[in-house]
């Protein structure tokens, strides 16, 4: 039965630990090339289960505009914003603000890392965008007119913490006790491993006096 | 020898090694000071103990005792004796700091008597000489609601409870002081007249009722058998006409019942009737009180007068005069709001007055006073509130400024350095000869404020609840300056040190930012923490509420680092406002408490001003929100020694070294698990999480602390009911992110640190927390921990390392037991108690060893700590005599052996 427990506990660790698994919607909108708005849609991420993980994400392709108004903030050291807006099956639309150095982001070829923390009961407590500093110095993929963004998207669940282990405290010290009680542990080391800091000094003691006194020299036959 | 096997390889070599150092070992033993603990004769040697009392409530002086004292209870709930002549605590006792310590009733007879708590409330009495309880019995009230209104009196040895029903009647109970016996039922008296703006003074129940223009002063005995019952219109004794009328305060200190007629008129009772004093109130909020001089009553006042300062007024009911020997203006004393607390006078046959008189101000200090308003001595009970502290350098001597000064000057030839040279060189041999002569004295005691070899001596600048300023000496406690702020609401005030004293031709410069006490709007103090002056920008009041603040990282010209500010309208302002051209890259986060809600903020010059842009926004407590318990983020003062620590196996495992990290506790009800506390390691600037956990079924503390890549935090877990203590590190890995040296960018990176995480139980309430800071972190880290016990313990990182837990033999990691161990040895402030620690403060010296702590609560206590024992300093008793005389011996010895060797050798080459 112990094992049994062990086993599952096992399992469930390995396994996301989520009380309920649930659909998620993640609407992305940027604040580039937006006529009028200060956002504008940047594209959408879907998931059919939180606990697979498995998202599919669908965006726009930046366009010669985009990329001009991007050079724009990158050469003021600016920021590009993403806010994200979550839907999931429990709760209405929450707002999360994101943002990365513009000249990064260009310099990363428009790839950026999207995180999506979770919480154990499903909801969802922020949506970060991050970028790599490997600064390629290849130029940006020209793809139809077209530049595609290499959006990485991951879900990072919050894990439930450790908890004082107890149990397997008093465990190990119950083995502990058994064993001084079975007898005292054997020691298999050789006589010499085991007492060799008695030996030693006496080795020295015995070398030291030795050289202390010197047999007396013989006479010096002149 | 058990020890000397496991620290040295064993081999041959090594031992002869070691033994031929073993002499080197005997001399390196003696200079370091091995011991834990301190010795008996070094108490009080680095550290100091202040007890404090709190707001002064209720006192009266013990006449009764042999050893003259006041007897007094606090708003801290606390029951304490003071010495008449040098106002120490002679003894004191704390009460719970909850309702059911608060303190009703406090009365000095034989033995002292207190009511605390309520309903039930606990009857107590005390012996006034040592302290001891002498009898206890509890006392449960029936109605329940109506008990906030309750009054408490002690006559003819009975307690007298009383309890006013407004509109209709007085419930009033006598019981026996000693054992709590009830004399006959409740007697309830009919008093439709009562009201709730009635006051009890004496036996005395006095009411002002009636319709407008026609009120009536009633006033009853409420502990006489027969009703006595006194009734006269009010327009007898105020005119009506010219005052709303009706407005009853009681007298501060008196031995008859009376009370004050609309802030004017002072009227007793005596034998049954209303009796009028001659003279009226001089100011609206002056104290009144009346004593028993001797033969006559007299009437004490004191108020607080703008241009003339503190004011006493004696007057003579009986002979209808001023008692000038009494009488006191003094407008240097400045006492704000003055109360009586307690008034004594005698008078010696026809000799003059001899007065004791125990004011209250409204910066909670408590003065005692002779008559003629000289001061005994005075107490500052704001210290036992203290909101926030911090250490700030002394300025360096003026021979050590010169010196300095001398090598800063860049510009200039070689002959004009030269010339500079020989000048400074030229005082400095006067002082020399100044020093031999023996004058250097008067010199010393101007410039006793200087900075000492080891930075040991600073000045602490604290911040109390009161809204009193003060700057104390680190190393006596002596308070050095004071500054009472009434506009300040200190709830949520924040300390910077924008200029320390070490650019002389500039002072130090502390600015206080806080809240204004009446509009909640920003407050701005900026003082010289050596001198306790306004300085700069002085005192400036926002007509907007702060979001956030912050101090620049760039200085600028003259030293001082601007203060940078973020209102509730998500606008800039930047203190002084030449500085806001040097704001980049300033990065702030902005949590609202209630939601869990965390939002960053780039800071930006654009030219002409300084704008705030919202970058990121986070919900931490999911959309149903949560309570954002704790946040933890990195000290200013804080410095990151190594890059990685070592494995048993000689790889290194870099730290994730990012200095934007903050950590947020947050408390978050749940359907599932009643409550659950989250942990978010965030990044203040970019707003990347990092890591995070949950823990289920607990309840945060706020007590969190971070330094370095270290994160710790303390909740009561509700399932085991007990405390735990989390921690969690953050690490890159066995390889480094960035190139050695490459500076940390918070936005130019997507990967996550690794997150090691553990928990342990601890066997105590804590209550506060901090981390030791030394110069240059090289010295371990240790947690400081104040417990509800009243000790402070100090807990090394070891102990709570979050990979601690691993298994994989490394030998640097202690093996894991649940339970951290509190040794009695640990704790810094051996048996010096502190009542209610409420915060620990930490600060480097300039020696590394060494971190100056202060802990705050009912009592201030400061020492100094050595996380890594004192490697760099000698021990306290080091025998230099000795060291001296065995050295000279020594070379002695070395030089006649020679002679003799060679003597010897020169008669054996002869042989």
């Amino acid at each position: 039965m112990k094992y049994f427990c062990l086993i599952f506990v096992c399992l469930f660790k390995n396994l996301v630990c989520l009380d309920y698994d649930g659909w998620l919607n993640i609407k992305l909108e940027h604040n580039i090339n937006c006529k009028n708005e200060k956002f504008c849609s940047r594209g959408n991420i879907s998931l059919k289960s939180i606990r697979a993980g498995t998202a599919i994400i669908s965006q726009i392709s930046f366009t010669k505009d985009h990329i001009d108004e991007l050079k724009e903030i990158a050469d003021l050291d600016g920021l590009y914003s993403v806010r994200s807006l979550v839907t999931s099956a429990d709760s209405k639309e929450t707002e999360f603000l994101s943002s990365v150095k513009a000249k990064l982001f260009l310099e990363n070829r428009l790839s950026d890392v999207i995180s999506s923390w979770i919480l154990p009961n499903g909801e969802v407590i922020a949506v970060t965008f991050q970028v790599n500093n490997l600064s390629q110095n290849q130029s940006l993929q020209y793809h139809k007119g077209e530049y595609p963004i290499n959006s990485n998207f991951y879900v990072r669940h919050v894990d439930l913490a450790p908890v004082p282990d107890t149990a397997s405290y008093i465990q190990k010290l119950d083995r502990e006790r058994e064993a001084r009680e079975k007898g005292d542990l054997k020691d298999n080391r050789s006589f010499l491993a085991k007492y060799w800091m008695y030996i030693v000094p006496i080795a020295i003691f015995v070398m030291i006096s030795g050289v202390t006194n010197p047999e007396p020299a013989p006479q010096a036959s002149r | 020898m058990g020890v000397l096997s496991r620290t040295l390889k064993p081999n041959f070599l090594g031992l002869l090694k070691f033994l031929n150092n073993m002499n080197w070992f005997i001399v390196f033993f003696s200079l370091i000071n091995l011991s834990v603990c301190i010795y008996e004769d070094q108490i009080g040697k680095f550290d100091w103990r202040q007890s404090y009392v709190g707001r002064i409530k209720f006192s009266q002086f013990d006449t009764v005792s042999t050893a003259k004292k006041i007897i007094v209870a606090t708003e801290e709930n606390v029951l304490a004796a003071l010495n008449l002549k040098t106002g120490q605590v002679v003894w004191r006792h704390v009460f719970e700091t909850a309702s059911a310590g608060n303190i009703q009733l406090l009365h000095v007879g034989e033995k002292v008597t207190t009511v605390t708590g309520s309903n039930p409330y606990l009857v107590r009495g005390w012996n006034s000489a040592t302290g001891v309880l002498m009898w206890e019995w509890s006392l449960t009230l029936q109605n329940a609601q109506q008990t906030d209104y309750s009054e408490w009196l002690v006559q003819n040895n009975m307690l007298v409870h009383m309890l006013p029903v407004f509109g209709s009647h007085l419930e009033v109970t006598m019981y026996n002081l000693l054992t709590g016996s009830n004399r006959g039922a409740t007697s309830r008296l009919s008093a439709a007249w009562s009201n709730d703006g009635c006051i009890l003074t004496g036996p005395y129940y006095t009411c002002v009722s009636g319709d407008m223009g026609s009120q009536l002063l009633l006033s009853l005995d409420v502990t006489a058998n027969a009703i006595q019952f006194i009734s006269k219109p009010l327009s007898n004794y105020i005119n009506l006409q010219q005052s709303i009328g009706g407005n009853l305060r009681p007298l501060d200190s008196s031995v008859v019942p009376g009370f004050i007629v609309d802030d004017k008129k002072v009227i007793l009772i005596k034998e049954g009737s209303f009796v009028m004093v001659g003279k009226e109130l001089v100011d609206e909020t002056a104290s009144v009180a009346v004593i028993d001089g001797g033969s006559e009553q007299i009437m004490l006042q004191t108020w607080a007068d703008d241009v003339k300062g503190f004011q006493l007024s004696a007057y003579s009911i009986s002979s209808n005069s001023e008692v000038t020997e009494i009488h006191c203006s003094d407008p240097t004393m400045n006492i704000p709001e003055p109360e009586f607390k307690a008034v004594m006078c005698t008078r010696k046959a026809k000799e003059q007055f001899a007065c004791r008189i125990l004011v209250n101000g409204a910066d909670d200090a408590v003065h005692l006073m002779q008559q003629g308003g000289r001061v005994l001595w005075t107490r500052e009970e704001a210290l036992a509130n203290v909101v926030t502290a911090e250490f700030v350098d002394l300025p360096v001597s003026d021979t050590d400024a010169a010196i300095e000064s001398e090598f800063d000057q860049k510009e200039g030839s070689v002959w004009s350095a030269f010339s500079r040279r020989l000048h400074s060189q030229y005082t400095q041999l006067q002082n020399l000869i100044r020093n031999l002569q023996g004058q250097s004295t008067q010199e010393d005691s101007t410039n006793a404020l200087v900075r000492d070899y080891f930075n040991l001596h600073k000045i602490i600048v604290l911040i109390t609840e009161a809204g009193k300023i003060f700057g104390m000496d680190n190393l006596s406690g002596e308070i050095l300056w004071r500054r009472y702020e009434p506009g300040l609401d200190a709830e949520a005030v924040v300390l910077y040190t924008r200029r320390s004293a070490r650019h002389p031709p500039h002072d130090a410069y502390v600015t206080v930012v806080g809240k204004h006490e009446e509009t909640g709007n920003g407050y701005i103090i900026s003082l010289n923490p050596i001198t306790g002056n306004l300085v700069g920008e002085q005192t400036i009041k926002l007509d907007v509420r702060i979001l956030q603040c912050a101090l620049l990282h760039t200085p600028d010209s003259e030293k001082l680092h601007a203060l940078v500010l973020l209102d509730e309208d998500e606008t800039v302002q930047v203190f002084p406002i030449s500085a806001t051209s040097l704001v980049e890259n300033l990065y702030m986060y902005v949590a609202e408490k209630e939601s869990g809600k965390v939002q960053g903020y780039a800071l930006k010059y654009n030219g002409a001003s300084v704008e705030a842009q919202r970058t990121w926004s986070v919900r931490l407590g999911g959309a149903g929100g949560a309570q954002v318990a704790a946040v933890a983020s990195r000290s200013r003062l804080e410095r990151v020694r190594s890059p990685g620590r070592a494995l048993a196996d000689r790889s290194v495992l870099y730290k994730y070294s990012n200095p934007n990290l903050v950590l947020f506790v947050l408390d978050t009800p749940d359907p599932t698990h009643k409550e659950v506390v989250t942990a978010v390691v965030l990044d203040g600037a970019s707003g990347a999480l990092l890591g995070a956990s949950q823990h289920r079924r607990a309840r945060a503390l706020p007590l969190a602390v971070h330094a370095d890549n270290c994160f710790a935090y303390l909740y009561r877990s509700e399932k085991h009911r007990r405390l735990e203590i989390a921690t969690m590190e953050l690490y890159e890995g066995q390889e480094r992110w960035l190139e050695p040296g490459a500076a940390f960018s918070s936005f130019a990176s997507d990967r996550a640190p690794a997150v090691e995480r553990q928990a342990y139980i601890l066997p105590a309430g804590a209550t506060a927390a901090a981390v030791t800071i030394t110069e240059r972190s090289l010295t371990d880290r240790h947690v400081l921990l104040g417990l509800t016990t009243g000790a402070v313990i100090e807990m090394p990182w070891a102990y709570l390392e979050a990979r601690r837990g691993l298994t994989g033999g490394d030998e640097a990691l202690l093996p894991y037991t649940p339970e951290l161990p509190l040794h009695a040895e640990a704790t810094l402030n051996y048996n010096r108690t502190i009542e209610r620690v409420m915060g620990v403060f930490t600060a480097p010296a300039g020696l590394e060893s060494t971190s100056l702590v202060l802990v705050t609560g009912l009592d201030l206590f400061y020492t100094r700590v050595a996380p890594s024992k004192t490697f760099d300093l000698l021990k306290d008793d080091f025998d230099y005599y000795l060291i001296t005389i065995v050295l000279a011996a020594l070379i002695v010895a070395t030089y006649s052996t020679k002679y003799f060797a060679s003597r010897k050798m020169l008669k054996l080459a002869w042989k």
